[in-house]
């Protein structure tokens, strides 16, 4: 983040350093995400793994700082493009950043859409909102837009409500209202979740197709390793509301440093495995944020513990380019083929 | 092509049969209440007596063909005088509920989506209000104002305001928390925007409830207050009005109170079913 500075040009899309976001509703505030950093770059595409509850979406929600009570930022800084502090925002400069320089796709496009006006009327908002057009012109626009989004007859769909939509064409819709902005960042939580299996591949395959031709650099939140695999250059893995490992898609997968990300890959459903043997499952629950366990968060359910794990806290271990935040980590890696199984977008 | 015109048809016909009360007692009541209005407002093709032409000659006839509601301890035709006092009653209570419902929403939406204090204030002057009796109420405006239609208007208008911020303010903080208006805030709108241009559109079945609820509320109200003569003055009728006179005469003229009377128990009756059908209406919520 510090180099940043000294070239404008390889600047981050985002940079997250030690963001924290704490829960205020009892006496004490608790603590949901702690510490939490990451960099993505320009172009790149980042997937942000983890269970349920491990803070993934609220720390996606705190970059556009979306955070509502009784959720609060409680420290660190979201950085947008190296110039732009999105922490230091009131809520009309916010108002200008959100779905402008930075957009967001949610995980139920049903809900996200206003269910009593037609399509075309919210895109011509949301295009207006960031565009100084004509309604005439940001209607065209919104044509333009819900063709480029694979949506056929957009012409003549464009007066239509959301509920006569299926629901692929309304993340459709919602991934044009995206765009509309022209964002330098993406931030898709969990876009594909709501849809079944086929309108997921035809939905990221757009995206993809999408995010490349413009440059957008995307953050993608998602629980299913498989869908960070097909479509990002690195994953993060979260566990109770810290970053546990870093890395690139190829080496996690080959070769997970933290127990954690190990555990979360054996316990993906593959087709190639062996039947007869039950699909492992990670055993117990992520832990409640009011009580963590003492030492690594995961060393109550992590296969591999050792007595140190149960009473200090791991640092975060660099190895190589990546880093886990395991006691082992360094002992855990192992060479990685050179020419590693294709995982390309699927 | 064909396919195309289909779809959009069928789309169009479940969007219509959405909006639509299924229910024929509804449509009943719907148009009951039409015919009861159209007759107010085509009152001098309906009757050839004007309202006000007094003719002692013929005063406390019971209802007849002549005089199908009687008339009154002038010999004013009571039927007449329904039709056109209708069109005052009928006339001040659009107008309350038009007002009730303008000050309704600004009360509810500033107190759902404006600072905490505000929706505190907001909150707590509307409890004050409703804890004072709407008469007493209207008993010191008019005594400040005046006897006036525009006055009486007002006065209901305001008497009908807490009860229909409340509900607003609970409709709106219900919708706030909609993924719509969280993608909305995710894509730049500004509050006051998100207000008018998401919100509010969200929460029209629930005004049109609110509407019908209060246009009854508004006729028993205007009745009440011209029958304690806040309201509208003599000669001119109102449904209020003429149960006030009237019911100096209840024991020689019961006919003088009952059409009056029953003018609003109809209407009212037919209102809160017209209400309660869009309430239950598969297109209307709450």
């Amino acid at each position: 983040m510090t180099d940043a500075a000294v070239m404008p040009d390889e600047s981050p899309a985002l940079a997250v350093d030690r963001l924290r976001i704490e829960l205020r509703s009892g006496r004490r505030p608790v603590p949901l995400v702690h510490d939490v950093s990451f960099t993505l770059r320009r172009g790149e595409r980042l997937a942000l793994v983890g269970e349920s509850g491990s803070g993934k979406t609220i720390t996606a929600l705190a970059l556009m700082r979306l955070l509502r009570d009784p959720l609060a930022l409680a420290g660190g800084s979201i950085s947008l493009g190296g110039d732009t502090e999105l922490t230091r925002m009131n809520e009309k400069e916010l108002a200008r950043i959100r779905g402008g320089r930075v957009a967001m796709i949610y995980q139920d496009p049903l809900t996200a859409l206003n269910p009593v006006l037609r399509i075309g009327h919210q895109l011509v908002e949301a295009i207006r909102l960031h565009a100084p057009l004509s309604k005439a012109a940001a209607r065209t626009r919104a044509i333009e837009l819900l063709g480029q989004v694979g949506l056929s007859e957009p012409a003549s769909r464009i007066d239509a409500y959301p509920h006569e939509f299926s629901g692929g064409m309304r993340q459709r819709v919602m991934i044009a209202m995206a765009l509309s902005g022209d964002p330098e960042v993406l931030i898709a939580d969990e876009p594909t979740t709501a849809l079944d299996v086929t309108t997921q591949a035809r939905i990221l395959a757009l995206l993809d197709d999408l995010v490349s031709e413009r440059g957008i650099s995307v953050l993608l939140i998602t629980h299913d390793l498989g869908i960070a695999a097909g479509f990002c250059d690195r994953v993060h893995v979260m566990y109770a509301g810290r970053i546990v490992e870093r890395s690139d898609v190829f080496s996690i997968y080959a070769n997970p440093l933290h127990p954690y990300s190990e555990a979360l890959l054996d316990a993906v459903c593959r087709l190639d495995i062996d039947l007869s043997h039950e699909i492992p499952a990670i055993p117990g629950y992520p832990p409640a944020p009011t009580a963590l366990p003492p030492g690594c968060v995961f060393n109550p359910r992590c296969g591999s513990r050792q007595p140190v794990c149960q009473m200090d806290a791991p640092p975060d271990v660099l190895v190589g380019e990546r880093m886990a935040a395991c006691h082992f980590a360094a002992e855990r890696e192992r060479p990685v083929d050179a020419t590693p199984i294709e995982v390309g977008p699927r | 092509m064909s396919d195309a015109v289909v779809t959009t048809a069928a789309a169009e016909e479940r969007r219509l049969s959405v909006r639509l009360p299924r229910r024929t007692g509804a449509i009943v009541a719907g148009s009951l209440l039409a015919v009861i209005v159209l007759a107010c407002i085509f009152a001098p093709l309906l009757t050839s007596y004007a309202p006000n032409a007094i003719d002692p000659s013929i005063a406390f006839q019971s209802p007849s063909w002549a005089h199908l509601f009687g008339t009154d301890e002038l010999g004013r035709d009571l039927f007449s005088r329904v039709l056109y006092g209708g069109r005052i009653t009928l006339g001040a209570a659009v107008g309350a509920t038009a007002l009730s419902l303008v000050l309704g929403v600004a009360w509810g939406f500033g107190a759902a989506l404006g600072v905490p204090l505000m929706d505190e204030v907001l909150m707590r002057t509307a409890d004050v209000a409703m804890a004072i009796p709407q008469i007493l109420f209207g008993l010191v405006f008019i005594a400040a104002f005046g006897t006036d239609l525009v006055n009486l208007i007002v006065v209901v208008g305001i008497c009908l305001s807490p009860t229909s911020g409340r509900l607003v303010r609970s409709v709106v903080l219900a919708e706030r928390e909609a993924d719509y208006v969280r993608a909305a805030v995710a894509f730049g709108a500004t509050r006051w925007s998100i207000a008018a241009k998401e919100i509010f559109p969200n929460t029209t079945a629930h005004l049109g409830v609110l509407a019908a609820i209060n246009m009854a509320n508004a006729v028993l109200l205007e009745a009440s207050f011209s029958f304690v003569g806040l309201g509208v003055q003599p000669p001119r009728a109102s449904w209020g009005t003429i149960l006030q006179q009237g019911y100096l005469y209840i024991y020689q003229a019961f006919y003088y109170v009952l059409f009056p009377a029953l003018a609003i128990v109809v209407t009212m009756l037919l209102l809160n079913i017209v209400a309660r059908s869009l309430q239950s209406a598969p297109g209307g919520r709450g």
